[in-house]
């Protein structure tokens, strides 16, 4: 009951917002999501070091460390993985002596993780398509194992 | 004299836990550097690191790997 009422009440004040204000507290609380479900990956993945996950816009929705060159050096490996074909890529896996990179696509959020040698990349695609298929849909990516 | 049920059984598990063992260690020794790319329907493609856009897939995945760092202790 109080739950309802509380939900009617945002819906109200977010309807008396001017665009740019329901637009912020928007983005906020997809920051907020994307934030969560990035803990949520480094909490499923040992092997991750680290990792982001960016907007349709290519905007960062949430990093681990220094957001602007995760949301840079991200959109220059996706830009080149488009350019390498002759389609959008969904998924990119790069096995380095340094370390691993994972990329993925889905319902128009990307994410990006990078992990130690030899992770297993068929988990670590299903995780990450998990917890982006959860944002999309608005949850907080925590959901995803139930899915 | 047949051998007991539970002793057949833990002879398989750990035949199947030497097998993962020595294929993980063979991973290792002899995987070599890629790069592959998927697109939507399953197609997926290698890129040579001597290639032109293999080489500059491994530079961008160089740059996130700096990004990233090291793997935080727990």
């Amino acid at each position: 009951m109080i739950q309802e009422a509380r939900a009617r009440d945002t819906t109200g004040i977010l309807a008396e917002m001017a665009d740019g204000e329901t637009n912020d507290v928007e983005k906020t609380r997809a920051e907020d999501a994307a934030e969560g479900a990035l803990a949520y990956l480094t909490e499923m993945s040992p092997d991750l070091r680290g990792g982001a996950i960016l907007g349709s816009d290519g905007t960062v929705l949430a990093a681990s460390g220094r957001g602007d060159r995760w949301g840079e050096d991200a959109a220059a490996l996706l830009d080149v993985a488009d350019r390498a074909g002759d389609e959008a890529v969904e998924q990119v896996h790069i096995a380095t002596e340094q370390g691993e990179v994972f990329a993925l696509r889905h319902a128009g959020l990307t994410a990006v993780a990078v992990t130690e040698r030899f992770a297993l990349a068929s988990l670590f695609f299903f995780d990450m398509r998990s917890v982006l298929r959860d944002l999309a849909a608005g949850g907080d990516g925590r959901r995803a194992d139930a899915a | 004299m047949p051998p007991k049920p539970h002793r057949v059984l833990l002879d398989r598990v750990s035949g199947y836990a030497d097998e993962a063992a020595a294929y993980m260690r063979r991973r290792r020794v002899s995987r070599q550097p890629f790069a592959r790319l998927y697109y939507a329907g399953g197609r997926a493609s290698d890129h040579a690191a001597d290639s032109l856009a293999g080489g500059e897939l491994f530079v961008s995945a160089g740059r996130l790997i700096e990004v990233a760092g090291k793997r935080p202790k727990p």
